[in-house]
């Protein structure tokens, strides 16, 4: 594990991420991730809060026209994070927060994929074969806005939480 | 500029009730967790009727979506007072910060492009007719929209690399960007 982090941390691209006074570096990858969360996380919740009863003249089904664009935002942080974790692979990995967060994160795609399955207004859901009571359905909307919350609240805490910046620290 | 600047930073100094709060260990990073679940709940609410206006979910009423609106405005309220916790309790790191400066204004242009939403097309999308496709004009203000709110982000997350270093002898900037 040590050898790895030290090989990843002489490689060209992450001397680019951390070292490149550049803004398109590591703020521009940071910048990114932040844009990314707000659509996935935000449209995500947009969905579970159409689900638990808010905007019910929107069509259940219609909400799915949202999913490409929550997807984008996804595809974006997993893109960003991944260039993140090159740039500090020591500072995430050491910490267990770190696997926390991803787990949160994954979890809640998880639930976004559930979710936009059982969006339907005829109880037919679209794609699913086996149709989930509305009782049900709401409990994954809460679920699903918990683990947000979560997930970000992970996010932001990995900045105060890690033991080594770097794999000679 | 500068006498203002420097009177704001001071004056807060001096008055802040927030900073002993804010500076122990939960503190800082809880408000900032906050801003982030903000920061989503104001993208995933604004954008998702933005997204509309630009012809998003075409079948749905505009004003249907709109009912997502409140939560964008929890989402800027939590995110008004967790930000001037921040600005309550460093008001030197953002009151010369350029990145700062620049957010400042992005959020007037989305305040006041949300006004002109209303100001302009009130009347069409919130009619007793179900309207379903926007105006040209209500197009362009959700674009604005959504550049504007991502500006926001992006000078929100450039903050901490535009951090102001001490001023040169007699700076000549019309606003502070160093810290005197």
């Amino acid at each position: 594990m040590h050898a790895f982090l030290v090989w990843l941390e002489s490689t060209e691209l992450n001397q680019w991420i951390v070292g490149s006074p550049s803004l398109w570096a590591f703020p521009g990858i940071l910048a990114v991730h932040a844009i990314g969360m707000g659509f996935a996380a935000g449209l995500s919740a947009a969905i579970d809060l159409r689900v638990l009863g808010i905007a019910p003249e929107v069509p259940m089904r219609e909400m799915r026209r949202f999913l490409p664009m929550l997807w984008t935002g996804f595809w974006l942080n997993a893109v960003s994070g991944v260039l993140l974790l090159i740039g500090y692979p020591t500072k995430a990995l050491t910490n267990p927060l770190f696997y926390v967060k991803l787990f949160l994160v994954g979890l809640a795609m998880v639930l976004v994929r559930r979710i936009s399955r059982q969006l339907t207004d005829d109880h037919t859901p679209a794609g699913a074969t086996t149709p989930m009571s509305a009782a049900r359905l709401r409990w994954l909307a809460i679920a699903s806005l918990t683990c947000w919350a979560a997930a970000i609240t992970a996010g932001r805490l990995l900045a105060y939480t890690y033991t080594h910046l770097t794999a000679f620290d | 500029m500068h006498d203002f600047q420097i009177w704001l930073v001071t004056s807060i100094r001096l008055h802040s009730p927030v900073a002993k709060m804010m500076h122990t260990a939960w503190g800082w990073p809880m408000a900032e967790s906050l801003h982030f679940l903000g920061l989503s709940l104001l993208i995933g609410s604004i954008g998702a009727f933005d997204l509309r206006l630009l012809g998003v979910a075409k079948r749905v009423p505009l004003s249907a979506v709109h009912r997502f609106i409140p939560f964008g405005l929890l989402g800027f309220a939590i995110n008004i007072t967790t930000g001037l916790l921040f600005l309550l309790t460093e008001p030197d790191q953002y009151i010369y910060n350029r990145s700062f400066h620049l957010k400042l204004v992005f959020l007037m242009i989305g305040g006041l492009n949300a006004s002109l939403f209303y100001l302009t097309s009130w009347k069409t999308v919130f009619g007793s007719v179900a309207v379903y496709k926007a105006p040209a004009r209500a197009r362009i203000i959700a674009g604005i929209s959504l550049t504007a709110w991502i500006s926001v982000i992006i000078c929100g997350r450039m903050l901490t690399f535009f951090r102001p270093i001490p001023c040169e002898p007699h700076p000549t900037q019309i606003v502070l960007t160093c810290s005197p």
